[in-house]
């Protein structure tokens, strides 16, 4: 059978690499056609998140404690990172994770910290893979009622963001009023930008809000890296 | 390109605003469109979490290739995102893409680059994740084999099998609906391709069992 396609991994390298180049000539196959499209230069409003984005990087330059650089080695050991990470975040939400793994109707909160900590940015951080993966989407549980207290510290060893002031708490009310769904949109809007730099990005605003939120605080996972990262050597799909 | 960007995050690392915009100005787009390939319709919202990340992040960033650490951070914010839905999207059979794509060239070319682009990656998001992962890393975001193995924390041969796996199950759509009447094109490449168009399984993991779908092969 004449099944279409490039023949042999080889062919779909010289593909591949084709798609970046020269636009493909006018008698392209359709294959071709679609790889150019799919990496063609940037049309229409793919660029419209600029100015947040810079918005966000002079945050991020605002807040120099928040800066303090890290070891050489970091990406190096991200992988086993990422698994630490997770678990230090996660703490006591580790156990009860753990429990909880089969499919709760329960939608987990917003925050995200174990993905945003050195570890999540780590080169080769897998798709979640066992509890420690699924703990970072769990982290903030309810379990333990802090009083108001600095935030939880990220397992990077950031300081903790100063509680908001009256105009941050507002915001953060409106914030957790929100549904699921409405806080990720909301938090990019620019009433929120005060939020979102105070709070250190948009996946901190949670726990920054809940930590000072005495009515819905987050338990204060201790960084004792004690369980080893799993190594999630998942092999490919190939033979 | 390379040797700019290297220097670009050395600058925006010692706190260079314009630096910052080149990275952006020069990702972006790649990130997005790999993101729409991930989350659809949220890749705009993700790609914003990614870059809220990047900015916090850069200073930790050690060197290497940045657009994989980059790439790395909006997968794993496209990771939590898909988790948060706690299901995958249902990702419908672009019938009016696959049209134009399968359209002669002339066609094509009306059709406008915008048009072509989302045409393209509402095709490439119908592949099975693992597949279309690899060809958005490789084809659009330009990595090679092994720096998007790092990524998706995979080898660099299994990456390749499966951007090969993807190429010809694109061909085989592109094939079968340039073959049929543009309007019964959209009847008939859900069967004639077999797996490929059904709604992927809801999973969160590189679905290692992606060979089991595959239609193209032999």
């Amino acid at each position: 059978m004449n099944s279409p396609g490039p023949a042999d991994r080889a062919e779909s390298d010289r593909r591949l690499d084709a798609a970046r180049a020269a636009p493909p000539p006018g008698d392209a196959d359709p294959l071709a056609r679609l790889l150019a499209a799919a990496a063609a230069p940037t049309g229409g409003n793919e660029m419209d998140g600029e100015e947040q984005a810079l918005a966000a990087f002079r945050a991020a330059r605002a807040a120099p404690t928040a800066r303090a650089p890290r070891p050489r080695r970091r990406l190096r050991i991200a992988a086993a990172l990422s698994g630490l990470a997770a678990t230090a975040v996660a703490g006591v939400a580790f156990a009860a994770v753990r429990l909880d793994r089969s499919p709760a109707p329960v939608i987990p909160p917003t925050s995200t910290t174990a993905g945003t900590g050195p570890g999540g940015a780590g080169p080769s951080r897998p798709a979640p893979s066992g509890p420690a993966g699924e703990a970072s989407g769990a982290s903030p549980s309810p379990t333990s009622p802090t009083s108001p207290a600095p935030v939880t510290p990220p397992p990077g060893g950031r300081p903790a963001p100063p509680p908001p002031d009256g105009d941050l708490a507002g915001q953060c009310r409106a914030y957790l009023a929100k549904s699921e769904r409405q806080r990720a949109k909301a938090l990019t809007t620019p009433g929120f930008a005060g939020l979102v730099a105070a709070a250190g990005g948009a996946d901190r605003v949670e726990s920054y809000c809940r930590a000072t939120d005495p009515t819905s605080a987050v338990p204060k996972p201790k960084p004792k890296p004690k369980p080893k990262p799993k190594k999630s050597s998942d092999g490919g799909d190939d033979g | 390109m390379t040797g700019k960007l290297t220097e670009a995050v050395a600058a925006a690392q010692a706190g260079d605003e314009e630096a910052f915009r080149f990275l952006y100005r020069s990702l972006q787009p790649a990130l997005l469109r790999y993101l729409t390939t991930l989350v659809g319709g949220d890749a705009e919202d993700v790609a914003s979490e990614a870059w809220l990340q990047i900015s916090r992040d850069l200073p930790s960033f050690a060197g290497g290739e940045f657009r994989a650490w980059a790439v790395t951070i909006a997968r794993n914010r496209a990771m939590d995102h898909l988790r948060r839905l706690r299901r995958r999207p249902v990702v419908p059979v672009p019938v009016q893409a696959l049209n134009d794509l399968a359209a002669d060239a002339d066609t094509a070319d009306r059709a406008g680059e915008a048009i072509g682009t989302a045409s393209a990656l509402a095709l490439i998001r119908t592949l099975p994740p693992a597949e279309a992962e690899a060809v958005m890393l490789r084809a659009v975001v330009g990595l090679d084999a092994e720096t998007a193995g790092r990524v998706l924390g995979r080898r660099a041969g299994a990456v390749r099998t499966a951007a090969h796996r993807g190429l010809r199950r694109l061909a085989a759509m592109l094939e079968r609906a340039g073959e049929g009447a543009p309007d019964n094109a959209g009847a008939t490449v859900p069967h004639g391709a077999g797996e490929a168009l059904l709604p992927r399984p809801r999973t969160d993991r590189p679905a290692p069992h992606a060979p089991e779908a595959e239609p193209a092969e032999g």
